[in-house]
């Protein structure tokens, strides 16, 4: 009997190396382990065994058994495993194939350059407010200290509905409908559609800006300085260099018109900056004491900055757009590029 | 305004560079704009002589030339029909580079060598005239550079400068300004003349009827002019700077309105009846036939100067044609008055006359400094043109000029700009921008400082603060961020709302379109509108830049039609966009309604168009999908589709949205007709919703928290069972009706409901439709049975049966 488990062993074992996948082994463990297969035979014999031997070959016979059985289950993992590798090698696509992606839109790049200035600024504490887009003389020119016949008002070529209604031609209006409403501290910034009668390459009648003011006890001009300079390094580039320079604007004094180095040519020189080195992004200024009598406040007692800028120009040069009427003509072929 | 920077030199000296000054005068808040070189290109040209020419051995119609060039002759070849001998012409050297860019280099012409080139006026960019050589003054030295002989070696800066810089409207003004920058010395022009015995105040008369508007006028009088072309050098500042000659007294008003920037004026003194000058105001009226010899017709609250019987100019802005100075005038009443800004300014807009004169008059000028101007145009008068200034100044001057003392403090100066300059430093800047400043007089550190009469705006403290900051340099305030307290402002719900709809629209596969807010009244028609309809009510602009943009859009879509139009002509048939943007309706208190709308279209294949993607047309489903989208992103159940009948759409592919009976929008496929207008041949989808009122809806939900509109369910910890329901009905009931019955009667039991197939056709009888719901029953207290289900699920079956005669599909 001990000899004929162990043939039984290394027979099974032998047919085992030359099993090649799960079908071929089922017939084999059916031979071995099954009700009739070898196995069974041998445990059915050592009923008729002695006393003395049956115990002892009943071990053996336990012990062979276990230990095909964990043969058998090493092959089972091997030859499962073997059949998914040679699944997983028939599975071949080609790769280089597009993808299926459904078609996602895209958002104006004025919208993206608009949500990028907001970013920044609200990350200096401002808030976004805005404003009616048709505007009185009162608010888009006398109140901020410009009078009827004023010459600054040659600076905005101006939209009129009837003597008095107008279409903004900024959005510093709302620096006086919001000091109106409110109290101190002020700390905001008003995105919008503003109008000047003014088509050309470089001019849209419709375009955008984004106002700012801020307003409290004690500001300074230099302040001024410091959130216009963490802007423009936000949002064109940490090397970007900043130029403050006097200008005039009715409703700030002093003013400035601020230039950041050309993002194009880094300050060389190119057609972008018409060789000078630098970019006209904004305009600011201390708010002027005019503006704060329009509004009931002591311009002894408080101090402010306000600061405005054009959307599109920024839009046009973040993205290198030539023309400005590719922002209105709604051309899939241009807006999907952004 | 332009400025020659020779002519600049006459008045501060300076060694700076072109680039470095005009950098310095942007700096100090004198924009340079543009630096023009006069002698770029000219470099290498000289006044060259023909000195010898005979024919070309080879060609007809070339000559050649032996040119002399100043210390040397070269042989140049030449098709000008004026080469001549003797002639004087410019020559560009080998090795010069024009203006136009052409390289002189030696060159064999049919055998014969040209060293050179004789230019005409264009190749030299000086006009468009290329008939010939140019011909240069006979008196001009042969070899001379051609810019130093003409002049032109001259840089010009364009200066774009600010209303409130008429200080700088002048070379003068601009030199003090330079003076200021530097430091450097400013140096006065000379004056200096011989008077007549005749008074002045003997031959003519100066009344002033309307002080308010002219509070001075001062005229002298010079007799005996001869009037002839201006002297070369006079001719060429003039030309520097932009204008053209036309007489030598003209010239020299015009000349001393740029160098010292008070506009001028020169009458024929025997063509102003008694000889006399009124400054009054216009007759209803009244006309003038202006210089430009344009009639207008002039109103009262316009001034004049007249003579004793009619107006002889429009003050300040232009003179009088038939009192102009012409070459048969010999004696000249030149006026130097001082004009109210406004009155100035109403006058030219309402005329559409703007001159150098208006320009300056209406920002100011210095009412004290214009007897300067005055004796400055006297004197040369005097020195071109000939002639005796008569003696004295007949000077009308009711109202005096008071000038300004304000108050500085220092400190107030730091605390403004966040600065630490030494009062002495202010004190200096001011003085060197010619203010007066006294010390002390008003105790405490305070200055006292009366402002130059050339800088009428400047009245008030932050007016000299400002002075002081940009000479002291922006630069050179220190940059810092702002400390104070941060304020909490309430969020306007709609900004964060809006970013949110965007997100909807981009996933759904919207672009964002951006378009004018105005556009033509046509545009109504093109989108079928009836002639009442209130869509037409919209605003028009005074004054549009064209009939396309002038009146207020009061609905999106002719904008967003245009743009399916656009991209369909541009081969992108595949347009989806959305807009979301204001409208405007009049209303009847002052400001009219702006209202805040989001509208969308769709046209062309859903799809991706690749390989493994199936391409389908978009068609009603899509649009309503987009809108689904957008209210269940807001947490909007209760809202109701319907019919509409909207002339921009199709009759039966069309709905409008409400809510609590209220409309919120249309959506629907576009009206054949509407697309005919904008001749698009395919099928275009398209809605529009009143995003204000989406906005409000969705405050109305909005609970404890600030923005939160949602409330979370919990998950059911229960099993679901699904059931198919095939339902066969009349093809006339709405499915919605079918999806309110099941929902009803299942109640909340129903966990959701999908309509997964919709079928007319065999086998199902004709006149009825297939409709196929799989629904997931779920109760949140316990696992559902079978049988409890199959009670409900009959239920649903049976209602539907009574309701809407609705059979199980077999």
């Amino acid at each position: 009997m001990q000899e004929k488990l162990k043939l039984i062993e290394k027979e099974a074992i032998e047919e085992l190396k030359s099993v090649e996948n799960l079908e071929q082994l089922e017939p084999i463990r059916i031979k071995y382990f099954g009700r009739r297969g070898r196995l069974a035979e041998v445990m059915r014999g050592i009923s008729q065994l002695s006393k003395e031997e049956r115990p002892i070959i009943g071990k053996l016979a336990n012990e062979v058994r276990e230990r095909l059985n964990q043969e058998f289950e090493q092959v089972t993992v091997r030859l499962k495993q073997k059949e998914r590798e040679d699944s997983l090698a028939e599975e071949t696509i080609d790769i280089t194939l597009p993808g299926r992606c459904p078609q996602l839109g895209r958002k104006h790049p004025i919208t993206q350059t608009f949500d990028r200035i907001c970013e920044i600024f609200g990350g200096m504490g401002f808030s976004i407010v805005e404003g009616p887009e048709i505007e009185t003389d009162y608010y888009n020119f006398e109140a901020l200290n410009t009078p009827p016949h004023h010459p600054a008002r040659d600076m905005h070529d101006t939209f009129y509905i009837s003597d008095n209604i107008l279409l903004r031609t900024h959005t510093s209006p709302m620096q006086i409908r919001f000091m109106e409403q409110h109290s101190l501290p002020i700390r905001i910034i008003v995105p919008g559609k503003v109008y000047r009668r003014d088509a050309d390459i470089t001019h849209s009648p419709m375009f955008h800006q984004v106002e700012g003011l801020l307003v409290d006890k004690k500001v300074t001009f230099s302040e001024l300085k410091g959130v216009l300079t963490v802007f423009a390094r936000r949002m064109f580039g940490e090397k970007t260099a900043l130029r403050f320079r006097p200008s005039f604007f009715p409703f700030t004094e002093p003013s400035a018109e601020v230039d950041i180095s050309c993002i194009i040519c880094g300050g060389k020189g190119c057609r972008t900056c018409s060789q000078t080195g630098w970019l006209e992004i904004l305009g600011a200024g201390s708010v002027d004491p005019e503006v704060f009598k329009a509004v009931g406040y002591d311009p002894e007692e408080v101090t402010g900055f306000a600061f405005g800028m054009g959307v599109d120009r920024i839009a046009m040069l973040r993205y290198g757009i030539n023309d400005i009427r590719l922002l209105f003509t709604n051309d899939m072929r241009f807006l999907r590029q952004f | 305004m332009k400025v020659s920077v020779k002519w600049l030199k006459e008045f501060v000296e300076f060694d700076h560079s072109a680039e470095e000054l005009a950098h310095l005068l942007t700096m100090s808040g004198v924009e340079v704009s543009k630096i023009e070189r006069l002698d770029s290109g000219l470099d290498k040209v000289v006044v060259g002589k023909i000195v010898n020419l005979r024919p070309h051995p080879k060609a007809d119609k070339l000559v050649l030339c032996d040119v002399d060039v100043g210390g040397k002759t070269v042989q140049i070849i030449c098709g000008a029909p004026n080469a001549r001998e003797g002639l004087i012409a410019p020559v560009a050297l080998v090795g010069a580079r024009l203006p136009a860019g052409m390289e002189i280099k030696p060159v064999r012409l049919r055998g014969e060598y040209s060293h050179g080139m004789l230019c005409s006026e264009k190749e030299l960019g000086f006009s468009e005239d290329a008939s010939g050589l140019m011909e240069l003054p006979t008196n001009l030295e042969v070899g001379t550079p051609l810019p130093q002989a003409l002049g032109v070696d001259d840089v010009v800066f364009e200066l774009d400068l600010t209303p409130n810089r008429p200080d700088c409207l002048s070379i003068f003004g601009v030199a003090r300004e330079v003076s200021a920058i530097l430091g450097n010395p400013l140096r006065l022009p000379e004056i200096s003349m011989s008077e007549s015995d005749t008074e002045a105040s003997s031959v003519t008369s100066v009344k002033i009827s309307d002080p308010d508007l002219c509070p001075r006028y001062a005229a002298r009088i010079i007799r005996g002019v001869k009037i002839a072309p201006s002297p070369t050098w006079l001719q060429q500042r003039l030309e520097a700077i932009g204008l053209h000659g036309i007489n030598n007294v003209v010239d020299v008003t015009n000349y001393v309105l740029m160098e010292l920037g008070h506009p001028l004026h020169a009458f024929d003194y025997h063509k102003l009846a008694e000889n006399r000058i009124i400054v009054r105001r216009a007759f209803v009226g009244e006309e003038i036939v202006t210089i430009d010899e344009e009639s207008r017709s002039l109103t009262d609250d316009m001034l004049v100067i007249a003579d004793a019987e009619k107006a002889v100019a429009l003050a300040g802005v232009m003179g009088g044609f038939d009192s102009e100075v012409t070459e048969n005038t010999t004696d000249v009443l030149l006026e130097s008055a001082y004009f109210n800004p406004i009155s100035i300014r109403k006058t030219s807009r309402a005329l559409g006359m703007h001159t150098e004169a208006s320009h300056r008059f209406e920002r100011g000028t210095d009412i004290e400094g214009l007897i300067t101007s005055l004796n400055r145009a006297a004197q040369l008068i005097q020195e071109i043109a000939g002639g005796e200034i008569c003696k004295g100044i007949v000077d009308a001057y009711p109202v005096k000029f008071k000038p300004v003392k304000i108050h500085l403090r220092p400190e107030r100066v730091n605390f403004l700009l966040g600065t630490n300059i030494k009062r002495a430093e202010m004190k200096d800047i001011l003085t060197r921008l010619k203010f007066e400043v006294s010390d002390d007089t008003c105790g405490e550190g305070v200055l006292e400082v009366t402002a130059p009469t050339f800088q009428p705006e400047i009245v008030r403290e932050v007016d000299l603060i400002e002075e002081i900051a940009r000479i002291w340099g922006y630069d050179n305030i220190p940059t810092v961020l702002p400390t104070g307290d941060i304020p909490l402002v309430k969020e306007d719900i709609k900004i964060a709302l809006r970013e949110r709809t965007k997100s909807v629209m981009l996933g759904c596969g919207l672009t964002e379109a951006v378009n004018p807010s105005f556009y033509s009244p046509r545009a109504f028609d093109a989108i079928n509108l009836p002639e009442d309809s209130p869509y037409r009510k919209a605003l028009v602009l005074q004054k549009p830049l064209s009939e396309e943009q002038s009146i207020m859009r009061t609905t999106l879509i002719p904008s967003l039609l245009g743009n399916v139009q656009w991209n369909v002509n541009h081969q992108v048939p595949d347009v989806k966009l959305f807009e979301l943007a204001r409208i405007f309706n009049p209303k009847e208190s002052e400001l009219p309604d702006e209202r805040e709308m989001l509208a969308g279209v769709i046209s062309g294949s859903m799809s991706s168009g690749l390989w493994n993607d199936k391409t389908r047309e978009v068609d009603f489903f899509d649009i309503k999908g987009i809108v689904e989208n957008l209210f269940e992103e807001f947490g909007l159940v209760e809202y109701e589709v319907k019919p509409v009948d909207h002339p921009t759409l199709h009759p039966n592919k069309s709905a409008q949205i409400r809510m609590d009976g209220e409309i919120l929008g249309i959506m629907g496929e576009v009206h054949p007709n509407v697309l005919d207008n904008y001749d698009i041949s395919q099928k275009v989808y398209l809605f529009e919703l009143d995003f204000d009122k989406l906005a409000e809806y969705y405050s109305n939900l909005l609970r404890e928290s600030p923005d939160v509109a949602k409330h979370f369910q919990p998950l059911s910890q229960f099993p679901s069972v699904f059931r198919d329901l095939a339902i066969v009905l009349p093809e006339d009931v709405p499915s919605e009706e079918a999806k309110r019955i099941i929902q009803k009667t299942g109640g909340e039991i129903i966990a959701s409901l999908k309509l997964f197939d919709v079928y007319t056709g065999q086998p199902v009888p004709e006149g009825k439709k297939s409709l196929a719901y799989s629904i997931e029953y779920n109760s949140k207290s316990g696992t559902l049975t079978e049988d409890s289900v199959d009670v409900i699920h009959q239920k649903i079956i049976s209602q539907l049966a009574k309701n809407l005669n609705a059979e199980l599909r077999s």
